[in-house]
C-alpha cells in the first residue's frame, strides 16, 4: 500500500517536473500562441474558456499519458479545452484511465477530421460540436452540407441539433436534410431549437414517431404554416400495423 | 463490558454504563454515524440515507489505546451498518438504519460483545432547513471472564462482602442491555457548511449477572461453605437503569469527489433522572473525528475514519469500562472499510433518474432554455473582470421539488460536483460563469444516476451517461 502511494506520488512529481513541449500551454487547455499560429487556429481560441489540466485528477500513469497526448495535439493545432474536458469528465465519472485515453483520442481525431471538413479557421465551439456530431454517427457529407447551408457564422446550433436528433433515432439522411433546410433560413436558430424539441418530445414513443414529428415540423416550418415556437408535434397514439 | 484485570479495570467495572450510552448517543454519533451515514450532519447526509439508496458499510475498527493507567489493551472489532429507504409520505422520507458491532474474545479474560441497534428515521425539509427525527432500539450482550483480585468489587455489587478480607474473583459476567432512544434535530446549511442541532432522550437498562468465586482461606466466608470445600461461588444479578437527555451540536462540510468528514461534537447538556450506579456521570468529552469517503466506482467507496476517543465507537452501549480517567483521555481509534451503495438484494434502489421535472437557464435579465444569448446590458459587468467581458453569469434552475439534494457537474465546473441550492419556490439553482461556447452539463438528484438535464440537446455518451449541451453566444 505504501509502495503504491509512493509510486503514485513519484509519478505526480515526475509529471509536474516534465518539461512541456515547446509552445504548449497544457495547464490552461489551449495551444500557445506559437502552436496556434502554426495551425492557423486563431479565431475560436479566445471564445473558449481556459480549461485547467489538473494532473492530480488522474492517476499518475493516465496523467502522464494525457500530458503527452495533449502536447502532440497542441502541436497539431487542436484546441485542448474540449480534450481536457473529456478527460476531466472521465475522471469525475471514475472510469479507467484507458477509457479516458480512448475517449480523448477519439475526440481529438474527430476534431481533426472536422477541421479538415469545415476549414482551418473554424472556431473551437464549432469544431467541438462537429467532432461530437461525427462521433455520434453523422457523416462527412452531413457536415459539409451544414457548412454549405451556413457559409458564414456559427454552425454550433445546427450541429448540436443534428447530433441530438440522430441520437434520438432519426436517420442521418432525414436529419441532415431537415437541419440543412432549416439552417438556410434566416435567423433559423430558433426554428432549429423547435425541431430539436419536437423530435425529443416524440422520440420517447419510438424512432418512427420521432421521424414523423420531424417531417411534420419541417413541413410546417418551411411552408410557414406553423411558427417555430409552435412546433407541429403530435400527441396522437402511435399507429400500429394491422395484425396478420 | 467485562472488567479489566487490574485495579483500574476493576474500577471501570463500576463505571457508568449509561455514561457510555450517552457517549454513543451524543458524542459517539460522530464516527459510527458518519461512516454509516446517519449522523445529522452534512457529510453524513451526503453518503447516507439522504441518497435514497440502500447502503451497506463494513469497517474494521482498531484502537491503539484502549485502556488507561498501566493497562493498554488492544481492541479490534468489526462494525457493520446498513441503511435502506422505506418510502415517502408527503414530504417526509423514512429510512431504516441498522448497525451491528461484533467484538470477538481475544484472550482469556477478555470480553466478547454483540451490539445491535435498529432505528427508524424520518427526514423532511421545512423551508431551507431539514428536520429529522428518529426512534431507536438497541440490544447489547457482553460476556466474558472476570477479573481476579477484585477487591473493590464487593461494594459495587452490593453484596456486603468485606473486600479487604475476602479474595474474590469474578469468574463470569454477562451484561444484557436495552436502549430506547428518541431524537430530533434540525439541519441547516450556511455557505456550504451544514450545522445540526439535535436533542435526544434515552433510557438504558442493564441486567448484569456475575458469578463470584470466593476463596475462603483469606477471610471469613460470607456464606456457609459446603463441607470439604475452601471456595464457594455466588451468582448475583443486578438491574441498573438511567435516563439521559442530551443535546448535540455538530457541523460538517465536504469538498470535491472525495468526501472529507470532519466533525467535532460536544454535548451541550446532559442530566440524569435516575441513577443506580456510581460514580456519577461526568461531562462527556468532546470528540473530534475525521472520516474520508473515497468513491472507487459508482457504487463502491472506501471509508476511512478516525476518532479521538475509542470509547465512542462500537460496542459502546452499556459499556462500563469507561473509567473515570479514561473518558477524558486521548484514546484514538481508526477504522477502515468499504461502503456499498448498490446492494444486489435490494434491486436498483434509487438509480432511476426521477424527480427532475424541468431545467432552464437564465442570464441576468433574460431567459432561455437552450440558447443563452449574451448582451452586455444583461450582464452585471461590475462583477466581471475586463478579460471576462464575454463571460455570462448564468443561472441554472432545476425543478425537482421532491429532491433533497441536487448536484451538477460539467465543463463549467471543471467536472467537479457542485451542490445546487434550493429556492423557496422549490426549484434548485446554481449560478455559473459561462464563457461563449458549448458547455456540457449533467445533473443528478439525491446521489442517483447522472442524467442530461431535460429539454437540453444531448451530446455524446462517452462514459455511459449522456450529457446535456448548453450554448452560450458571445457578443463578439
Amino acid at each position: 500500500m505504501l509502495s503504491v502511494t509512493m509510486l503514485a506520488l513519484a509519478g505526480q512529481l515526475l509529471g509536474a517536473a516534465m518539461p512541456l513541449a515547446s509552445g504548449t500551454d497544457v495547464e490552461h487547455g489551449r495551444p500557445s500562441a506559437t502552436s496556434a499560429e502554426q495551425s492557423g487556429d486563431q479565431s475560436g481560441d479566445q471564445a473558449q474558456p481556459p480549461v485547467t489540466f489538473d494532473p492530480t485528477r488522474f492517476d499518475s500513469l493516465t496523467a502522464l499519458s494525457l500530458r503527452s497526448f495533449l502536447d502532440s495535439a497542441a502541436e497539431q493545432g487542436l484546441p485542448l479545452g474540449p480534450l481536457i474536458n473529456r478527460a476531466l469528465e472521465g475522471a469525475a465519472r471514475r472510469v479507467s484511465g484507458a477509457r479516458i485515453m480512448q475517449v480523448v483520442r477519439a475526440h481529438a481525431a474527430a476534431m481533426a477530421e472536422a477541421r479538415a471538413i469545415l476549414g482551418p479557421t473554424t472556431p473551437v465551439a464549432d469544431l467541438d460540436a462537429a467532432a461530437t456530431a461525427l462521433r455520434a454517427g453523422v457523416d462527412e457529407k452531413a457536415l459539409s452540407a451544414i457548412r454549405t447551408s451556413r457559409p458564414v457564422g456559427s454552425v454550433v446550433i445546427p450541429l448540436m441539433v443534428l447530433t441530438d436528433i440522430v441520437q434520438r433515432g432519426v436517420p442521418i439522411i432525414a436529419a441532415r436534410d431537415a437541419v440543412t433546410t432549416i439552417a438556410r433560413m434566416p435567423s433559423s436558430d430558433d426554428a432549429l431549437k423547435g425541431l430539436q424539441a419536437a423530435v425529443a418530445k416524440n422520440s420517447v414513443r419510438g424512432p418512427g414517431m420521432a421521424v414523423d414529428a420531424l417531417n411534420r415540423y419541417l413541413r410546417g416550418t418551411v411552408s410557414g404554416g406553423n411558427p417555430p415556437s409552435a412546433p407541429a408535434t403530435t400527441d396522437r397514439k402511435p399507429i400500429r400495423p394491422p395484425s396478420p | 463490558m467485562v472488567p479489566r484485570h487490574d485495579a483500574s479495570g476493576t474500577r471501570s467495572m463500576r463505571a457508568l454504563a449509561t455514561f457510555a450510552v450517552a457517549a454513543s448517543t451524543a458524542i459517539g454519533s460522530s464516527l459510527d454515524a458518519q461512516s454509516m451515514g446517519n449522523a445529522p450532519i452534512a457529510p453524513a447526509s451526503a453518503i447516507g440515507p439522504a441518497t435514497g439508496r440502500p447502503t451497506f458499510s463494513v469497517l474494521g475498527l482498531a484502537s491503539s489505546n484502549e485502556g488507561s493507567d498501566a493497562s493498554i489493551t488492544p481492541r479490534s472489532e468489526i462494525w457493520m451498518g446498513a441503511t435502506h429507504p422505506l418510502g415517502q409520505v408527503g414530504r417526509v422520507r423514512f429510512s431504516a438504519i441498522g448497525k451491528g458491532d461484533v467484538r470477538a474474545r481475544e484472550t482469556a479474560g477478555a470480553s466478547s460483545a454483540v451490539d445491535g441497534m435498529l432505528a427508524l428515521r424520518a427526514r423532511a425539509r421545512v423551508g431551507g432547513a431539514q428536520v429529522w427525527s428518529a426512534v431507536s432500539y438497541g440490544y447489547v450482550n457482553v460476556s466474558g471472564s472476570g477479573a481476579a483480585g477484585a477487591a473493590a468489587l464487593a461494594p459495587a455489587l452490593g453484596t456486603g462482602f468485606d473486600g479487604a478480607r475476602v479474595d474474590t474473583t469474578v469468574s463470569r459476567r454477562v451484561d444484557i442491555g436495552n436502549i430506547s432512544r428518541a431524537e430530533a434535530g434540525v439541519l441547516s446549511s450556511v455557505s456550504g457548511v451544514e450545522f445540526s442541532f439535535g436533542f435526544s432522550v434515552e433510557r438504558a437498562s442493564r441486567v448484569t449477572t456475575q458469578t463470584v468465586t470466593i476463596d475462603e482461606q483469606n477471610g471469613l466466608p460470607p456464606i456457609a461453605p459446603l463441607a470439604g470445600q475452601t471456595a464457594s461461588t455466588r451468582v448475583t444479578r443486578s438491574l441498573q437503569r438511567r435516563d439521559i437527555a442530551s443535546g448535540v451540536a455538530s457541523m460538517g462540510f465536504n469538498t470535491g469527489p472525495t468526501t472529507w468528514l470532519v466533525s467535532v461534537t460536544s454535548p451541550i447538556a446532559s442530566w440524569i433522572t435516575s441513577d443506580a450506579l456510581a460514580p456519577k456521570a461526568r461531562v462527556a468529552p468532546a470528540v473530534a473525528s475525521l472520516a474520508v469517503v473515497q468513491p472507487v466506482t459508482a457504487w463502491l467507496s472506501v471509508v476511512g475514519a478516525a476518532s479521538t476517543n475509542s470509547a465512542t465507537v462500537g460496542s459502546t452501549a452499556l459499556r462500563d469500562d469507561l473509567g473515570a480517567g479514561r473518558n477524558r483521555s486521548f484514546a484514538p481509534v481508526i477504522a477502515l472499510g468499504v461502503r456499498l451503495s448498490r446492494l444486489p438484494f435490494f434491486g436498483r434502489g434509487d438509480d432511476t433518474p426521477s424527480g427532475i421535472l424541468g431545467f432552464e437557464t437564465r442570464t441576468i435579465g433574460s431567459v432561455d432554455s437552450l440558447n443563452v444569448t449574451s448582451t452586455f446590458a444583461a450582464v452585471d459587468s461590475a462583477v466581471l473582470a475586463p478579460d471576462d467581458r464575454d463571460t455570462l453569469r448564468v443561472l441554472l434552475l432545476i425543478d425537482a421539488p421532491k429532491a433533497e439534494r441536487v448536484e451538477l457537474m460539467g465543463d463549467a465546473t471543471q467536472w467537479t460536483v457542485t451542490q445546487m441550492t434550493r429556492n423557496r419556490n422549490g426549484k434548485w439553482r446554481a449560478e455559473l460563469k459561462l464563457a461563449p461556447g458549448v458547455h456540457r452539463i449533467t445533473v443528478r438528484t439525491d446521489g442517483g444516476k447522472w442524467i442530461a438535464p431535460p429539454n437540453l440537446p444531448i451530446g455524446n455518451d462517452d462514459y455511459g451517461s449522456p450529457v446535456g449541451m448548453i450554448v452560450v453566444k458571445g457578443a463578439r
